[in-house]
Parts: structure tokens; sequence; C-alpha cells
């Protein structure tokens, strides 16, 4: 809430700066969050005595005025018809921002300029631009045009929270600034002079929903002469962003910002039967407000009638029908207190928020109605004479009861970590229109005034005794906790340990929204049924780009891959390990696995110097072995079955772990590349963190190191190409030899002597035994056996 | 005598200098001064003419002076055999090194990690929860019922009516409270989402949630905690304030300030000049939340406070634009 200083300090004295009010209200829990001049453009704008005008030696048109300014005489080039020696203008000083731009000294037509000489309108606080502003001769000269007209003030911009509807108003900060300089708040004395008939003979309010509308309270005034707003009350307005409509709405609006009561002012004469009744609406009900829209009411808002339908939405609108007009001369004044809950549901039903409404569903006060209604009705005779019928009514048939709430002194102390004696309290209580008395020595007995609706409970009391006296002043503690460690969830640690491990393979971490494209999602070419083109929509999504939980982590990592071609990174590798989302069989929630799944693209190495080679099926492998192999899964094989459509069959595989298919990798399908616009190969894997992690190996335990020497012997073999390398891997380990201690592949290739369609594969076979050093004759029997089995079972040469 | 013995080492010393890179002028040098009729020598030959009683001292001099010129020659022809050999079969040092491969972890999951340590080093264990999430947990329980304005602090993404993406990490204070007895100290990090996006806001953030329950735990104790959070985080000699604020579930409520990383407080564009940095909300748990979970507030008090990990990485890294997080930029991703 824009807050005007100037205004402020009618209700409240304080000592100090506007800066130092504005940090005093930040530290009491109304943030302010700027404080500016009210009219920025006048900064650099004096009041100047024109000594003499010359004439312009090259231009008929234009004249050179000598005036006074800072530092002496100057010269101003100036075309305006009225200028002439003796008069004060305000002087527009080189680096002067006016709302048509910047002020500069400039040569025109060949003779400097050292400020300007403005008009009302080039300084934005008038229309009139016939000449330069002749202020009255009186003005004194040299000082600043705002200061010289009285109308310098700062704007402080107030962010007040939900639960401070008290605040919303310019008595309402002045009442936090009262407390702040520990002085009472001035509020403005009410005279109503009261010349006209008695109220209750001219009209009458029946209140049929007392829920919604809780009080009521109204007040007529007769003959009054609608028109503009006098020059304070406009001002005093447009000063907090409220523009000028007519004096009697005007004065409704000057009321709510003073006093934080939104008040609505209806034609008398067009209210039929001149009366109101209070309702809730009925299903279907329509009606036109003021705004001129046709609104259909939702079912149970309070809605302001006259003596046959509707007029105005309570707390929200007013009424078309009703509305002042030009003509009107009789006003019935409406302050009332609605219940927030209430105005809070029909204002979201209707899509409407008004400076009314945000302060209702906020709450308002009660008790305070009646002061606002006199304001309004006082300042309208001021402003448009008539005269105020005699007495008020008050439709308050179950008057809300102030809060009485008692606050033990010595639990609230333990509970702030203060030590405020009962004395303390009381006093800092008071200051904000507390009433407080000692019950006994521990207890006080609190109540709490009708402005304060936040307030309730003990505990409300505690935040306000912290507020007032200051948040820091209460000691810095630390917590008298049992000492215990915190546990640490394996799942978590896991996850944190693959990260790291991919980190130090050369892979980025990325992070991408949990909210994708439908589409995304098709272009990984899965066919209608499959469970992730199913995925949980948001009902209001931002775009479609962000409409569907992602059901796979692949198009945020294939988009990033994209993202990074175009900005000529080519060479890459990137993963992330985090949650996608599945449809619940409940329906509700969600099921929230967390997947791992990366991308890589480009070269092997990234020193151009030590090597070109492109990354490769193997790459990726290589990668989701490591993985498993870190989590201790040994069991792991790769097949191409159950493939997924977004990878290219030749060159994929699935992933099994102890026999369960825990994910898959490979080439990304040149259609999938094409549909992400992607102009390079991609090769990507995704496991499904999860599983891997319920497969999880125990805890090893240590095998003594062999003490005796390994007898190494290879094999070479011609095959297929077609057949797996794997295969005769996987039968010589199926022979169960105890004395093998490992097979690896050493070599693979292929020339035009082994024949087209035929590769060799070389297999390093180790021997070793636990309890002695094999000889050269037990290796070479033992190896002799092995090959002739393997050979018999593959039908492959030696070489 | 003296003199010229002193000398002859003065001389031989520099004739030295440079003499490594040359190894034929360097076994010159020795026979001119080591040699069988080199100057040592020669200087020797006078200690006959040497008055009596100085020649014992002269004669222990010229030993010295051998000594130490055997010296200065056996070092200079060690560095000229090694610089021989080098010359042979040097590389070249400033060939580039072979890297092994390096990649980094994304700045929000160093930050929120960096956040977790220090409160598990004091004693907050980390927990999760659903980032598709009841309305009950995010905001009913949480003391934010239908139609209450507070609810417009936040805007929602919806699934369905009863169910959002969460709009903060504050359900987990709920669920935890449901499934421990106090005391509890958990902390919890995660996605959250609120239907808002522009220069400072994305749709998906990442907060850090942490709750603190148990007997007699008071405000200086929420003050305590935090205190020592943010000089773990940003240094001890960075100040903070604790500033009143509100937030439905916490009562008192505390807004916590750092002073400006950048200005130190004078003033600054990232502080707005107030040399102020807004880091984290934080109050005392409303007793409407315990009558949620069945804790008794007469019994047990406590705090909870939740903050900004793309705040926290962007005031520790100095990065000025919020999107980037989310823009996976290598060269951007490099850079941490």
């Amino acid at each position: 809430m824009l807050i005007s200083i100037k205004w402020l300090s009618d209700y409240v004295d304080c000592p100090i700066s506007p800066e130092r009010i504005a940090d005093g209200l930040t530290m009491a829990g109304l943030e302010v969050e700027s404080l500016s001049l009210r009219y920025p453009q006048l900064k650099n704008i004096l009041t100047s005595r024109i000594e003499a005008v010359e004439p312009h030696p090259n231009a008929e048109l234009l004249k050179i005025c000598v005036v006074s300014g800072p530092g002496g005489l100057r010269r101003i080039v100036c075309g305006a018809p009225n200028v002439r020696a003796g008069a004060i203008a305000p002087l527009a000083l080189p680096g002067a921002e006016l709302p048509n731009g910047l002020v500069r000294e400039i040569k025109v037509r060949g003779e400097l300029s050292k400020g300007m000489l403005c008009s009302e309108k080039e300084l934005g606080l008038g229309e009139d631009h016939s000449g330069i502003w002749i202020l009255p001769a009186d003005t004194p000269v040299g000082v600043p045009l705002d200061e010289a007209l009285g109308i310098r003030d700062l704007l402080m911009e107030v962010g007040i929270t939900p639960n401070r509807g008290d605040c919303l108003s310019v008595v309402g900060i002045a009442r936090e600034a009262a407390a702040l300089c520990k002085t009472s708040v001035k509020y403005p004395p009410i005279a109503v002079d009261e010349t006209g008939p008695a109220v209750d003979t001219l009209t009458t309010v029946t209140v049929d929903d007392p829920e919604g509308c809780p009080r009521y309270t109204a007040r007529v005034i007769q003959g009054v002469k609608t028109g503009p707003s006098p020059e304070w009350l406009k001002d005093r307005l447009e000063a907090l962003g409220v523009r000028s409509i007519n004096n009697i709405v005007d004065v409704t609006n000057y009321v709510m910002m003073e006093l934080g009561q939104p008040l609505h002012a209806f034609d008398f004469n067009r209210l039929l039967q001149r009366r109101i009744v209070v309702r809730k609406a009925e299903a279907g009900e329509r009606f036109i407000t003021l705004d001129g829209i046709e609104r259909e009411l939702p079912e149970g808002a309070v809605l302001i009638c006259d003596g046959v339908g509707p007029v105005a939405i309570g707390g929200i609108m007013g009424g078309l029908n009703s509305e002042i007009e030009p003509d009107t001369r009789d006003v019935l004044i409406e302050s009332a207190y609605f219940e927030p809950l209430s105005i809070r549901r029909t204002s979201r039903m209707l899509g409407i928020k008004t400076e009314s409404s945000y302060r209702f569903e906020r709450g308002t006060d009660p008790g305070g109605v009646l002061r606002a209604l006199d304001r309004a009705a006082e300042l309208m005779l001021e402003v448009g004479g008539g005269s105020i019928a005699a007495g008020r009514i008050d439709v308050y048939p179950n008057p809300i009861k102030a809060q009485e709430i008692v606050l033990r002194v010595d639990r609230a102390n333990r509970f702030l970590g203060t030590r405020l004696s009962s004395r303390e309290m009381k006093e800092i209580l008071e200051r904000i229109e507390m009433r407080a008395e000692a019950l006994d020595s521990d207890r006080l007995r609190v109540i709490v005034p009708s402005f304060r609706g936040d307030i309730t409970r003990e505990v409300d009391l505690g935040e306000e005794l912290a507020r007032i006296s200051g948040y820091d002043g209460i000691p810095v503690t630390s917590p008298a906790a049992a000492v215990e460690a915190a546990a640490f969830d394996p799942h978590q640690r896991v996850r944190g340990e693959l990260k790291n491990l991919l980190a130090g393979a050369g892979f980025f971490e990325v992070i991408n929204y949990s909210f994708i494209s439908y589409e995304s999602i098709r272009r990984l070419r899965y066919s209608e049924g499959d469970p992730r083109l199913a995925p949980i929509r948001l009902k209001n999504p931002l775009s479609d780009e962000q409409a569907v939980m992602r059901t796979t982590l692949l198009p945020g990592l294939l988009q990033n891959a994209r993202y990074n071609f175009d900005r000529r990174s080519e060479n890459f590798s990137i993963f992330e390990l985090s949650k996608i989302f599945l449809p619940r069989k409940d329906g509700l929630q969600a099921e929230e696995p967390h997947h791992l799944a990366g991308v890589i693209a480009g070269k092997r190495v990234s020193q151009a110097l030590y090597g070109d080679a492109d990354v490769d099926y193997t790459d990726v492998k290589g990668v989701v072995e490591a993985l498993c192999r870190f989590v201790r899964i040994d069991d792991v094989v790769f097949r191409a079955q159950s493939l997924p459509p977004w990878l290219d069959p030749c060159a994929s595989a699935s992933v099994f772990a102890k026999g369960e298919r825990v994910g898959e990798l490979g080439r990304v399908h040149s259609e999938v590349l094409e549909a992400y616009d992607l102009k390079r190969p991609i090769f990507a894997f995704r496991l499904d963190f999860d599983r891997l992690f319920a497969l999880k190996g125990p805890v090893p335990v240590y095998k003594a190191l062999p003490k005796f020497p390994p007898v190494p012997r290879d094999i070479a073999l011609i095959a297929d190409e077609k057949m797996p390398v794997e295969e005769p891997f996987d039968f010589i380990r199926s022979l169960y030899e105890p004395l093998l201690e490992s097979v690896e592949i050493f070599d693979i290739f292929r020339s035009d002597q082994i024949g087209t369609g035929k590769k060799s594969i070389g297999y390093r076979l180790t021997y070793r035994a636990e309890d002695r050093s094999l000889t050269d004759e037990e290796v070479n029997a033992l190896h002799v056996e092995l090959v002739r089995k393997v050979t018999a079972r593959f039908g492959i040469s030696l070489r | 005598m003296k003199e010229a013995v002193e000398k002859l080492v003065e001389t031989a010393c520099r004739a030295l200098s440079g003499l490594e890179e040359d190894p034929r002028a360097l076994d010159q040098a020795r026979i001119r001064f080591l040699g069988r009729k080199g100057e040592l020598a020669q200087l020797f030959k006078e200690l006959g003419k040497v008055p009596e009683q100085e020649r014992r001292e002269v004669g222990r001099l010229l030993n010295v002076a051998k000594l130490r010129l055997e010296e200065i020659f056996s070092e200079a022809a060690l560095r000229s055999r090694d610089l021989e050999a080098a010359r042979r079969e040097s590389i070249d040092v400033t060939v580039p090194g072979r890297l092994p491969p390096a990649g980094r972890l994304h700045p929000i999951t160093q930050t929120a990690m960096e956040v977790c340590r220090v409160f598990n080093w004091l004693g907050f264990e980390t927990v999760e929860g659903p980032e598709i999430e009841l309305d009950y947990y995010n905001f009913e329980a949480l003391n934010i019922p239908k139609d209450h304005p507070a609810r417009e602090m936040q805007d929602t993404f919806y699934i369905s009516e009863e169910v959002v993406l969460r709009t903060h990490t504050s359900p987990i204070q709920v669920r935890t409270m449901e499934k421990r007895k106090p005391p509890v100290r958990v902390i919890a990090p995660g996605r959250t989402y609120r239907r808002d996006s522009d220069v400072t806001h994305t749709p998906m953030f990442h907060q850090v949630e942490g709750l603190m329950v148990g007997k007699g735990i008071c405000f200086g104790d929420l003050k305590g905690i935090l205190t020592t959070f943010v000089h773990q985080m940003f240094g001890p000699e960075v100040g903070l304030r604790f500033r009143p604020s509100f937030f439905p579930f916490t009562e008192p409520s505390a807004e916590v300030d750092i002073e400006c990383v950048m200005c130190r407080g004078g003033g600054c564009r990232v502080c707005k000049g107030t040399g102020w940095l807004e880091i984290l909300g934080s109050g005392m748990v409303d007793p409407e939340v315990y009558k949620y979970v069945g804790y008794d507030p007469e019994e047990v008090t406590g705090f909870a406070f939740g903050l900004g990990i793309e705040r926290i990485a962007m005031l520790k890294f100095g990065i000025d634009d919020l999107r980037l997080f989310f823009e996976n930029d290598l060269r951007f991703l490099e850079q941490f």
C-alpha cells in the first residue's frame, strides 16, 4: 500500500526522519519496499527569477533569459511568449528528468542554454502549455520547486502481509508508527452537523444475512451538489494512486484510504422504495455492476438490495442502477462489516478484485464502521453541501465481542527466549492499543482492540511482544536438545554417489522442468496405449510446453542436446537423476520413481590432439556397466531385445540386472533425432534408479589376495560377424573350471584375410591355483581341453 | 698472499658461471685453476716465500681454497652432464596434458548439498516428500484453508481440485510430524512449483525446508540455529537480521536478511540499495499445525524455516539471471 508521509503526519508526530520510520516499520513486520519523492520529476527544478530578457541573435521567435540560478546568473534560451524580466518561474537544471526527457546543456541556434524554463505541462503538474509557468511574485527564489509550492512529499510503498488488514490505511500505518515512536495516534476529530430530518423517517435497513453481513450502518445526506472534488481531495487521492471521480465517490475513497473502511454511496432516490435489504444471492441471479458488466452471482454472495432488487454486491462492487450520477442530490452512505471468508469466496468466484474486496477479505474493523460513516458524512457536507439527516442506522444484531486473552508471562518468555517482566509486557501491548491488566504475578488479561481481528490466541500476543520489542533484542541461544546424530537415508546417499561418479566420468548434471509438452513424449515414437503417453496433466499450465508431468527424462535431455548443438557445443555428456511422474491407481497424487538418464555426443576425447574418434555404443554401455559395478550388481547382461522405440534397434540394448530389466541404452533412433531437430548422432542411456537401488549388492566380504602367480593363455577364434562376442565367453565361464580365474576379450579385428562377414576375437584366459604355482604342463592340458570344448560348441576355427 | 688466495677463488667462481653449457671450456677452466701447473699450484709453490710465522696459516688457507675449488668444479661438471643429457633427450614440457574426463554437478545440486550438509552437522536428518501433493498437506494442514487470502501469496498449479504441485517444501513438515513423535529435527530439500514465469520467477524452483520440534525450543533457538547456518554458508563475518513477517503456519514469523554479499551492506543493485538480502522465511510452528498432527502445543514447541536454493546459489556464485539454471547451457554448467 502507498502511504503519503505528509498525510501520515496528520495523525502521528514522529520526531524521526521518514527514512527511520521506514526502517522501523520494516523491522516491525511492515516491509517498506520503497521510499520515493511524490514528484520525482521535480528533482533539479528550482524557482528562479528572470533578471533580463535579450533577443536571440539568430532566431526571431526565441529569446535569451538571464536568470538567477545556483552559482550565479545563467543564460537560458526560451521560446515562450510570456517571458518577462522580474517574473519568477520554474527552472530545470541540466540533469533534471522531466516527463518528456532529460534536460541537458544544449546549443539552441548557436546559443548555449544552461537549463530550461518550464510550463506546468512540461513539469507534469498541469495541462497549461501556453507559456512558461509564471509563479506568484512572493514565491521564494532559488529553492526546490516542490518546497516552494508546498507539495513536497514522500511516498512509502508498504508491503502488507495478508494478516494485517488493519494496516491498509493511513491511520493503520500511523498506529504502527506511533508504537514505534512511543506516542499515540491523533485520530481525525469528527463533528457531524445533523440538520436534516431523522434518518429513520427517510429509510430502513433490513439484514437477512447476518452471517455474511454482521453489521450494516447507514446515513443519509440530502441536497448535495455532485461535482468535481476540491484540489486538496484530488491531490490526496492521486498521491495514493486513486483516480478522482466526483466529490461524493472521492469522499468514500478518501475515508477508505484514511481509515481502512470501504464505503459505498448510493443515489438515494434511485433506491426503489428508498430502503436497503441485505440478503444472500439466490442461484442464477444476475446483476449489472457499475463497470457495466452483467454478472451471474454465486449463490450465497452477500447482496445489497433496495425494495425490489439488487443494487450492489456487498463488499465488492456497486451496481450501475444506483451509482452516483452528476444529478445525484440525495445520498445513502453505507458503512458495513462483511464476513472476510464470504467476500473472499465471492470475489474469487466472480474474478473481481477491488480495493474494497481486498480490505474486507483481510478483515476490517467491525468497531470502526460508525467512525468511518460519520467521517464520510462530515466530508460530503464539506465538499458537496446539503444537510445530513439526524441519527444513524446501525443494524448489528450480534455484536462481535472484543477478544480477551490471558497471557502467561513465564510461558511467553520461555517461548520467545526473553526475560520481559509483566510490567514490560503490559507496556509493550499498550503501545499497540491493547488494554492489559495483571490478574496475578504471572498472568495478564489482555483486551484486543476491534481492528486487530488477527489476534485471537495467546501465541498471537507472543508475536506482538516480539515484534514491538524488536526481534533484534531476543537473545541468540542454542537449543537444549539431546545430542542425536542425524540418520542418513541410503537412497539419497546412493543418488549423491552416482551423481559424483558420473561427474567424475565427465558428465555434467542438468536440471530440467518436471513438466514438458505432450508432443515431446510423442516424438519418442511410443505407440498408442503406452503408459508414457498417459501422463498426469496440469489443469492450469502456463503453456503447452509445460502441460504434462514428465513420464520420461529423455525429452528434457534431448532438448538440452539441441540447445547446446545450436550454441556450438558439440561434444558433451550430460545426465539427469530425478523423478518422473506416473498416475497412481487410486487417482490421487502419483508414483514418483527416480530415473537416471544421460546422453552423450561428439568426440570421445575432449582434446583433438589426443584423438578424434566419435563416441559410440561402447561409451554409453561402459557408463552403465560402471554404474552397475558401483552399486555392486555383478549379474548384468545387455540384450538387443524389448527395446523402446526411441532407440535404434541396430545399436541398442536393454539392461538386465539380476534378470530384471532396469533400463536401456544405445544410439537414439534417427527419426527421433529428426523430430527433435538434432543434426548429429546421440547415444543415450536410461535406468530405473529405484530398481537399481533395490538390487544393490551387499557390503563386500574380503577375499584373501592370491599368493601364487597367474598363468595366461590366449585363444583366437574366427567367428561369423553375427555371433555375439559374449557367447563363447559365457560358455567358457559356464564350464566352471576351478583353476580358470578370469576370461577377458583382448582383441576384436576384421580383415580381408579373415574374409568378409567374419571377425577374429581374442580371449585371454588366466589360470591360477590358490595353493600352489601351476606348472606349464598342467595349464597346457587344461587349456587344450577347454579350447576343444569351445570349438566343438561353436564350430569356429582357430586362427 | 691471503688476498691472492681469496682472489683466486673469486676469479674461479666468476670464470665458471655459464660454463656448464660448454663442457670443453669447463675442462679448460678446471686445468687453468686446478691443473698441475694451474694457478692454485703456482700459489702453493710460492708458499716457501711466505714468512715463517704466517706460513702455517697461509698453508691452511690454500688447502681450504683447494677443497672449495674442487667442490665448485665437481658441481659444475654434474650440472653440465645433466644439461648435456637433457639436450639429447628432453621433451617439450609445454605440450598439453592429457585431461582425465571431468564433469560437474549442477550448481543447484551443489548448493542444496551444501545447505543440507550444514544442517546435517547440526543434527538435522534429510527427508523427502512427494512433489505431486494433496491440497491437505500443501495448504489445509499448514493452516491455509480454502478462501484464505494467504493462498494468493502462491499461485498454484493444479492437477485436480484436491491435488496440486507442491508450492513449497512445507508439506514435508506435516508429513514428518504425522509419522514421528517429537523430538523432530529434519531438513527437506526438493523441487517446488508456482504458476509464475518472468525475469525473477521460474515455474519450477528448489527449496529446503527445516523443522525442529521438541520440549522447550524457543524463538532464541531459531535465531541461534539460523545464525549458525548463515555463518557456515556465507562466512562468520556476514551480518544478519530477523524481521517480523507472516506465514500462516508459523507464529511469530520471521524473514531472515543477510548483509548484501555484493556490497557488504553499502547498498547496490543486487540488494536494491537496502544493503540487505532476504534469504529465508522462518518462524515458531503455529499451534494450529500441531492440532493437525496430534502434537500438544502446551508440551512441545519448535520452529520451521524454508529457503530458496536458487537464491542462495545466485548469491554464492554471483549469477544474475535465474533462468540460466534451467537452460542447461554447457558453457554455464562448466563454470561451477
